[in-house]
């Protein structure tokens, strides 16, 4: 029992010196919490705290029309209203229409991005309208719409405003849609503003940055030189290794939680139990910090290991999820569940159970899958960055 | 009867085409001062390496009470405690926690490694500064809490990379009486490239140069090897035609003693001989019958220096 017990007091040991010395290094500590809720503050006085409103360029060339009473009737104004009718759940609009005089000006702030898409009102817009009203099936409206079709917001705008434009010419014309659709949204996913949406994807992206801290904090030890004079310890890299990352762990989950007490005070809303979720952020802290463990294999400096985190980060970021949709390449199937490239990295099941829990309101039982796969990617890199560590940095030098 | 402890046998280590070590053989005895006395990069660093385990030889052992230090015993290895050259230490931590720690990772209890700790410190003058982070502490206090930490766990064998390097001369009293307060308790080995601290503090000596064992044995006895009596070094003025001048003299003064060397670029003509001031009129006349005139004149016993140039044929400082 004895080597058991002198394995948990090194390792307990380990845990102790590695919080004091976060503790007193105060700058850094404070930087890598308060990063996560920042960036949530960030994200909120970007998107104001509600959903993006898609800038929409209308360039109205309606010559309007006189009624059989005489009246003079202008019908593209109600097209407009109703485009900026198009809200969000909350009321908050999905549209901002900017009217134009010529087609040039569109094109010229939709090179700059100032808008994603433009909708050209033809110039007997009010005429065939009026000429529908009273029966006349013969004639259609002739809508010109357009835009960068490399620019992400580009199909959401014109949608957006064609579905405006649509209801409002049913309602005016009193014809009925050939298709009505119905739409259902999933769990709490209709009432989610676009502040809500990107939540899961920073509080992750939170924990990913612990892979500098990880990696840095291991090779800090090795430039100082305080690894030779632990080698000479009976200590194994596991207790070394396990001692460190329970306190990097305490860090990342420290982060989350502010940046979750940040965006809750910010109007973000759970739909599901919140222990759940701070569970997930364990959980793949633990992986987030066997990555950087083995980044540190292969460091012999900070400055090092800085630099060959930017590898792994660079990956958790672009593809696994957190901050940009990435499409799925099923490379196999296991019990019903597919599995692509991005399952190799912890994080991209990390923002999947996130998003159940926050949007979909999904409780412990739903997350299972996730949760489970990424306990095996935390063993596996932990397991192999321990045993990296060991042989790269632990072992009798060649 | 002495007991060894460690044993090195055939070491051989290579940095690249370097031979750093060279068929390294030797014992050390239980309770010795053991020193390793070298130029710099004649390879005392990476021969302790070696004998506490963090570095492995290309071909020989290390042998601790028979045992081979390798990288998978560690019960061995911590039979060794070791203090580098340069100061080790967890710069955030203070000093008791530093102690603490090392002490806990060799499996001491915590109170245990506490108690150590306490008890180092205040033998190494340390107590008041118990509670003071390793980074806010002078350099003299930073190595000597690097001594410290190497002796936590009570080691059988201390070895020591140049302990007195960078240390102020009340540290380096402190730290030199300290080392001998040790090797009634346990083995020590250091290294060192001052022949002072070499002379003062060992009880055998290993001369190493270019990773090559030159010789081994007591300073005493090293310094009887060079022959009684006084070194007496001249610095001649420069002059032309000096080297044929100098020849010549030193065929008179080989009358008085055959260990006469001369060095003409540093001017410096060394000689050795028992009741040397007393030939020293006639070796002054010596010179000036070949117009040569001395400067300095320098007369002092044998040290270790003069081991190594005979040895070498070349100062230690070179």
């Amino acid at each position: 029992m004895r080597p058991v017990w002198d394995s948990i007091r090194r390792f307990l040991g380990v845990f102790r010196k590695t919080v004091r010395e976060m503790w007193r290094d105060w700058l850094v500590l404070s930087l890598s919490i308060a990063f996560a809720p920042l960036f949530v503050w960030a994200y909120y006085l970007f998107t104001l705290g509600g959903s993006t409103t898609y800038n929409i360029l209308v360039l109205n060339l309606d010559q309007g029309v006189v009624s059989a009473q005489g009246e003079r009737l202008e019908l593209s104004e109600g097209a407009i209203q109703a485009m900026l009718g198009v809200t969000y759940a909350n009321g908050q609009p999905m549209l901002k229409v900017v009217h134009l005089d010529d087609q040039e000006q569109a094109l010229q702030k939709l090179r700059d991005r100032a808008a994603a898409a433009f909708v050209t009102l033809p110039a007997d817009f009010s005429q065939v309208i009026l000429a529908m009203q009273g029966g006349d099936r013969s004639q259609s409206i002739q809508i010109t719409y357009g835009g960068d079709l490399t620019n992400p917001y580009y199909t959401t705008a014109y949608i957006l405003a064609l579905s405006g434009l649509e209801t409002y010419i049913q309602q005016v014309t009193g014809q009925l849609p050939l298709i009505q659709y119905n739409e259902q949204s999933l769990g709490g996913s209709a009432a989610r503003t676009e502040f809500e949406f990107y939540v899961p994807g920073v509080l992750v992206f939170a924990i990913i940055m612990l892979v500098f801290m990880a990696s840095m904090a291991a090779a800090h030890e090795v430039e100082a030189g305080t690894l030779r004079r632990l080698r000479l310890t009976p200590m194994k890299s596991f207790e070394l290794l396990g001692g460190m990352s329970v306190a990097l762990i305490l860090v990342g989950v420290a982060a989350e939680l502010l940046a979750l007490v940040t965006a809750i005070a910010l109007g973000f809303r759970s739909q599901g139990p919140f222990w759940v979720a701070v569970l997930i952020g364990v959980i793949t802290s633990l992986s987030v910090v066997g990555v950087g463990l083995i980044v540190a294999c292969f460091s012999r400096t900070v400055t090092q290991a800085f630099l060959i985190a930017n590898f792994p980060l660079g990956l958790f970021m672009f593809f696994s999820g957190a901050i940009f949709p990435i499409p799925k390449v099923t490379l196999f199937t296991v019990a019903g569940h597919t599995f692509g490239l991005a399952d190799i990295l912890p994080p991209t099941h990390g923002v999947a159970a996130l998003n159940k829990v926050f949007t979909l309101g999904a409780g412990f039982s739903e997350v299972t899958f996730e949760l489970a796969v990424l306990t095996i990617l935390s063993v596996v890199y932990f397991v192999v960055g321990a045993w990296l560590f060991q042989r790269q940095q632990m072992s009798m030098h060649s | 009867m002495t007991t060894t402890v460690l044993q090195t046998v055939k070491l051989t280590k290579h940095y690249g085409s370097l031979a750093a070590v060279k068929d390294l053989s030797l014992e050390v005895y239980e309770g010795e001062i053991f020193g390793f006395l070298g130029p710099n990069g004649a390879g005392k660093t990476t021969s302790i390496n070696m004998m506490c385990g963090l570095l492995k030889p290309d071909t020989g052992q290390v042998l601790v009470h028979s045992k081979p230090v390798g990288s998978s015993d560690a019960s061995t290895r911590a039979r060794v405690g070791m203090c580098p050259q340069n100061i080790v230490l967890w710069e955030r931590l203070t000093c008791l926690e530093q102690l603490q720690f090392i002490g806990e990772m060799y499996g001491l209890r915590g109170s245990e490694a506490r108690k150590r700790g306490e008890r180092l410190l205040e033998e190494l003058d340390l107590a008041e500064k118990r509670n003071k982070q390793a980074r806010t502490l002078s350099g003299g206090m930073q190595r000597r809490l690097n001594l410290a930490m190497a002796l936590v766990h009570e080691p059988e064998i201390l070895i020591l990379d140049e302990p007195e390097a960078g240390l102020d001369p009340q540290s380096r009293v402190k730290v030199r009486e300290y080392i001998r307060s040790q090797a009634r308790k346990r083995t020590v080995i250091l290294t060192t490239h001052n022949m002072d601290e070499a002379d003062r503090v060992v009880d055998r000596l290993a001369i190493i140069d270019h990773g090559e064992l030159l010789v081994l044995d007591t300073p005493e006895s090293l310094k009887q090897r060079v022959g009684p009596g006084d070194v007496v070094e001249i610095l001649l003025a420069e002059q032309e035609g000096m080297e044929s001048a100098v020849q010549q003299a030193v065929h008179v003064i080989q009358a008085i003693t055959s260990e006469v060397s001369y060095d003409i670029p540093s001017r410096k003509l060394r000689l050795h001989a028992l009741h040397v001031v007393a030939h020293l009129p006639a070796i002054l006349e010596a010179l000036h019958q070949n117009g040569l005139t001395a400067g300095e004149i320098n007369v002092r016993a044998n040290t270790l220096e003069d081991v190594f140039i005979q040895l070498t044929g070349r100062s230690l400082r070179e």
